[in-house]
């Protein structure tokens, strides 16, 4: 168990900086200056301090300068060889104390003049992780209860009637789906808050809708595992002996159809909590997911590359909890 | 079995510990929309109209305007009082002593004069510096750090240390070359000395533009500092956050979450703090216009600044509607001089009334490229007004308006849109077939536009180009006026839809024949707009060049007495929209608004569409007057005493 974390955690960086060169390629091969701004055009000098200031024109010093700072690397060797040191004495000798600098320092954001990338996930981060746990969690009653239904009769209406809703779920697009709940039970019923993200209540309509097509998946998965377990030897076994339905259900055979869904849970988790650009449009949630597209729109490359770089951190992250938890869950896993 | 439910509880943990370190606050008094997100809160930087609307929450300037004033008319705000030189050049300002910072300290002259400093600095590019260059010397000081730091990368130096320190020498040096170049000096704590190139009229106007603001110094400066290669100042991004941030205004920032929200608490240290009637705004971020109109409906909003909601011609229609439900009353209250806000308060309330379209300090317009020969070498028949005037007489600007805006904007025979500016007589402008009274003098127009064009010798079969962006129904504009061009005056047009960038592009390249444009003042004077068609300014996208146009410009620009300037300006206006025609103008544009009158009280109809939130008073509430504020006509003026 402990070189599996071991292993991962060290493959971990080597990904992130295949990750972030590929991320920097692509977005350094995207025609225009991300400082070029039609609504306001900056002077030429103006784009050509900057391009200076921030590495943007030379690929091999920006791709240093950034994995350097981002790392920690930079702040590191400032102070270690007495740089960050000598700075505050000369920023303190002019009577200008030097601001905290954070130690992974993710760069400024080109579009947001007042912002740096770190300010920016600090801020949205949380909020994607709150609205994907919750939609991950409403997924999982959803879609267990539905695969349990579903498996012990199958071919039943209870069957067919989850199948349906589960292929809706999946098929339906979530702006069609979220903005029809807005309106019934936002709008008609007023039940729910419009466009304020914070109150436990403002999380129930977008979370139920990221939890669609998750719902349907899992949904799926259970009914296949169910049915295959409920098929084996060990449940004959354990019904001959006498064992209530109930349990039989839910401890001997939902305990190995739920692998395959623990398994889908890893990349799941991630997906739910950064890629729910659209809901967050919808509901007007303040998450991270807008920033995915619109970084990429706005040329702004700092930006791109954090949230890129803080999804991959978070998928490879969740896949090792979910492979810790398999392996915890059933031993018989090597 | 129980080790399946451990991740659900790790979820569950997860969403928990969320949803509890993030707690919301109370409701604010005043709930506040924005079109869009603030870009900065650093005043030297702003251009954006949201940005320096929130500016003005923060920071207070020398002066503001009374933007409940029909006439805008300059009141005291930092400074207490200013003497004016006779030559007009020299403005000594007064700052009052109990003026504080956020953090209990004075707000002094030294603080203006490290504001306008950083506007002055070429390494830090605000957009308005050309507003400072009016200081005598600024100009100067201006061009001389730029010439520095173009030579600083070529200097030589023996080791990136000696480097460091000479880039920090530079620094002070610019410091010093500041004091002695620039004519703005601080001879104590609240004395401010400003000496203009030559006489600004509306200098006091600049004086309350948000980016006069003052900044503390002992806050910013640490983020600014030069860099060890360039010499250049570089700009860290960080002081404006909440709990850092210290500025001068009605009110503090306490939170500032991107695309979330912001929230400001009344400054206890604000010296005019007794007459703020809330003391928390909120501004949540909703960037989907239909959000931020069913959010207002569900009542969680007070106040949309900017509705831009696809339907909002509808909301306009439906307003205007239950307008004439009371058309009685209304006429009543107009002849009374009532303004717009005031008599939907008077009238009942009705959710159709929330929505209010506020005249705007903008306008729409059509560009000719005036160059003598067009982009692909031909002869440029628009370099002939005569020909641009037959154009402008057969826009229907009024089913523009009405039918495709639809936002209750006044049609435009101005560039200038009238009434904003105090003092300033609008010339008539030219007629259009739109706003003819009935089809005689529509056929007189036409007549005349169709032998305008025939003097002109205008080519037979010419393809007129219109050029606009795609989106905000630029195309439906264009349509229809290629539509009547084509009708009355018998040419063929051409429409050529582009991406934004491309669009501006060509305009600045000039490769067009027409174009659409708009322009929003900056400031209550006319040159704000007139400007723009000087021969040598950088936004004259028309390439149009009148000497006569450019020497009225110069000769108001030395003219001392008010009254005669606006005249001159009056005549420089009338050559553009009566004679020259280098533009079309369309509509003054509107900005819609919804908020109710019944509840809102504080907020100008003024054309200039300065709104000064801090005024605002929740009539419903228990905080404040709660009495409604009108728009005032013909204040006392408040004479500056010495």
């Amino acid at each position: 168990m402990m070189t599996l974390i071991l292993r991962r955690l060290l493959a971990l960086p080597i990904i992130l900086i295949i990750i972030y060169t590929i991320t920097l390629t692509l977005a350094w091969a995207v025609p225009g200056n991300p400082l070029e701004n039609p609504e306001k055009r900056p002077k030429p000098e103006v784009i050509e301090q900057m391009n200076k200031q921030y590495n943007l024109d030379s690929f091999p010093r920006f791709y240093i300068s950034y994995l350097t700072s981002a790392t920690g690397i930079k702040y590191a060797s400032d102070t270690l060889s007495g740089q960050l040191q000598r700075e505050r004495d000369a920023a303190s000798a002019q009577d200008t104390p030097l601001p905290a600098r954070p130690i992974f320092d993710l760069g400024p954001s080109l579009k947001y003049d007042d912002q740096t990338v770190n300010e920016i996930i600090r801020d949205t981060l949380p909020v994607s992780i709150t609205l994907g746990a919750s939609a991950i969690l409403i997924a999982l009653f959803v879609g267990i209860g539905a695969g349990i239904i579903g498996a012990v009769k199958p071919n039943s209406l209870a069957d067919l009637s989850t199948l349906a809703i589960s292929m809706i779920g999946i098929s339906l697009p979530s702006f069609v789906i979220g903005t029809v709940m807005l309106l019934i039970f936002s709008l008609w019923l007023g039940w729910f808050p419009i466009a304020q993200w914070g109150t436990p209540k403002s999380i129930v309509l977008p979370a139920l809708t990221l939890s669609l097509p998750f719902a349907a998946y899992i949904a799926r998965l259970t009914r296949m595992g169910m049915i295959d377990a409920l098929g084996a030897d060990y449940i004959r076994t354990a019904r001959a002996k006498g064992a209530p339905e109930r349990s039989v259900l839910l401890k001997h055979a939902l305990k190995n159809a739920f692998l395959p869904v623990l398994s889908f849970l890893g990349p799941a988790t991630a997906m739910a909590m950064t890629g729910s650009f659209v809901i967050e449009r919808v509901f007007t949630v303040p998450g991270m997911g807008e920033h995915f597209v619109n970084a990429v729109q706005n040329k702004d490359l700092f930006l791109i590359i954090g949230v890129v770089l803080v999804f991959a951190t978070m998928l490879i992250v969740f896949n090792l909890i979910v492979d810790v938890l398999y392996k915890w869950i059933d031993p018989r896993i090597e | 079995m129980y080790r399946m439910l451990v991740p659900v509880l790790l979820l569950l943990a997860l969403v928990a510990a969320s949803l509890l370190s993030d707690r919301p606050l109370p409701r604010a008094d005043l709930v506040m929309l924005n079109a869009s997100e603030v870009n900065t809160l650093d005043p030297q930087r702003m251009s954006w109209m949201h940005d320096l609307r929130t500016a003005r929450l923060l920071y207070q300037g020398l002066v503001a305007n009374d933007v409940l004033d029909d006439d805008f008319a300059i009141i005291p705000a930092v400074a207490e009082s200013w003497t004016i030189s006779p030559d007009a050049k020299t403005y000594t300002f007064h700052l009052r002593k109990d003026a504080k910072w956020s953090n209990a300290q004075p707000v002094t002259a030294h603080d203006f004069r490290y504001a306008w400093r950083r506007a002055l600095l070429p390494d830090l590019v605000s957009d308005y510096v050309n507003m400072f260059l009016n200081i005598k010397g600024a100009q100067a000081f201006y061009d001389w750090r730029q010439q520095q730091l173009e030579d600083f990368p070529d200097r030589p130096f023996d080791s990136a240390a000696d480097r460091q320190r000479a880039a920090y020498e530079l620094w002070e040096q610019t410091k010093l070359k500041f004091d002695d170049l620039v004519a703005l000096s601080a001879p104590d704590d609240h004395t401010l000395i400003v000496t203009l190139e030559r006489p600004v009229p509306y200098f006091l106007e600049l004086c309350a533009f948000a980016v006069f603001s003052p900044v503390y110094e002992p806050l910013v400066a640490p983020y600014e500092r030069p860099d060890p290669t360039t010499a250049r100042l570089l700009r860290k991004p960080g002081w404006t956050k909440p709990g850092v941030l210290i500025s001068n205004g009605p009110f503090i920032l306490t939170r500032w979450r991107i695309k979330r929200d912001m929230r400001f608490e009344k400054n206890q240290y604000f010296w005019d703090k007794d007459n703020i009637a809330i003391d928390s705004i909120h501004i949540p971020s909703i960037t989907d216009p239909n959000a931020g109109v069913l959010a207002y409906q569900t009542g969680a909003i007070d106040w949309i600044a900017d509705v831009t909601a696809p339907y909002r011609g509808d909301m306009v229609a439906q307003k205007q509607a239950f307008l004439d439900e009371h058309a009685e009353q209304v006429a009543q209250y107009r002849a009374q001089g009532l303004d717009q806000f005031t008599i939907d308060r008077l009238l009942p309330n009705d959710p159709r009334a929330h929505t209010h379209a506020v005249s705007s300090f903008g306008t729409y317009f059509y560009n000719f490229n005036c160059n003598p020969t067009l982009p692909d070498g031909q002869k440029n028949p628009f370099a002939d007004p005569r020909v641009r005037r037959a154009f402008a007489l057969c826009v229907d600007k009024r089913s523009v308006a009405d039918e495709i805006r639809r936002l209750g904007e006044p049609t435009a025979s101005t560039l200038i849109p009238p009434h904003s500016i105090a003092g300033y007589t609008s010339p008539a402008g030219l007629p259009n077939i739109g706003d003819a009274k009935d089809q005689a003098e529509r056929n007189a127009i036409i007549a005349q536009a169709q032998q305008l064009l025939k003097d002109a010798n205008f080519p037979d079969d010419f393809i007129v180009e219109m050029a606009f962006n795609k989106d905000s129904g630029h195309d439906l504009i264009a349509q229809a006026i290629a539509k009547s061009w084509q009708k009355h005056l018998g040419v063929k047009t051409k429409l050529q839809q582009n991406e934004l960038k491309i669009f501006r592009e060509d305009l600045k390249t000039k490769q067009y024949m027409t174009a659409r444009a708009g322009w929003f003042g900056d400031y209550g004077d006319p040159t704000t707009f007139l400007n723009i068609n000087q021969s040598s300014n950088g936004n004259n996208d028309r390439a149009y060049n009148n000497p006569i146009y450019d020497q009225l410009l110069e000769q108001a620009s030395t003219e001392l007495d008010p009254a005669k300037r606006m005249a001159i300006l009056s005549e420089a206006e009338r050559i553009i929209v009566e004679e020259d025609l280098p533009l079309i103008p369309i509509f003054h544009y509107a900005t819609i608004y919804m908020f109710d009158a019944h509840k809102v009280t504080g907020l100008s109809t003024h054309p200039r569409t300065k709104q000064n939130a801090y005024l605002i008073d929740i009539l419903t509430d228990n905080k404040g007057p709660n009495q409604p504020k009108p728009m005032r006509h013909n204040a006392p003026a408040e004479a500056p005493s010495p």
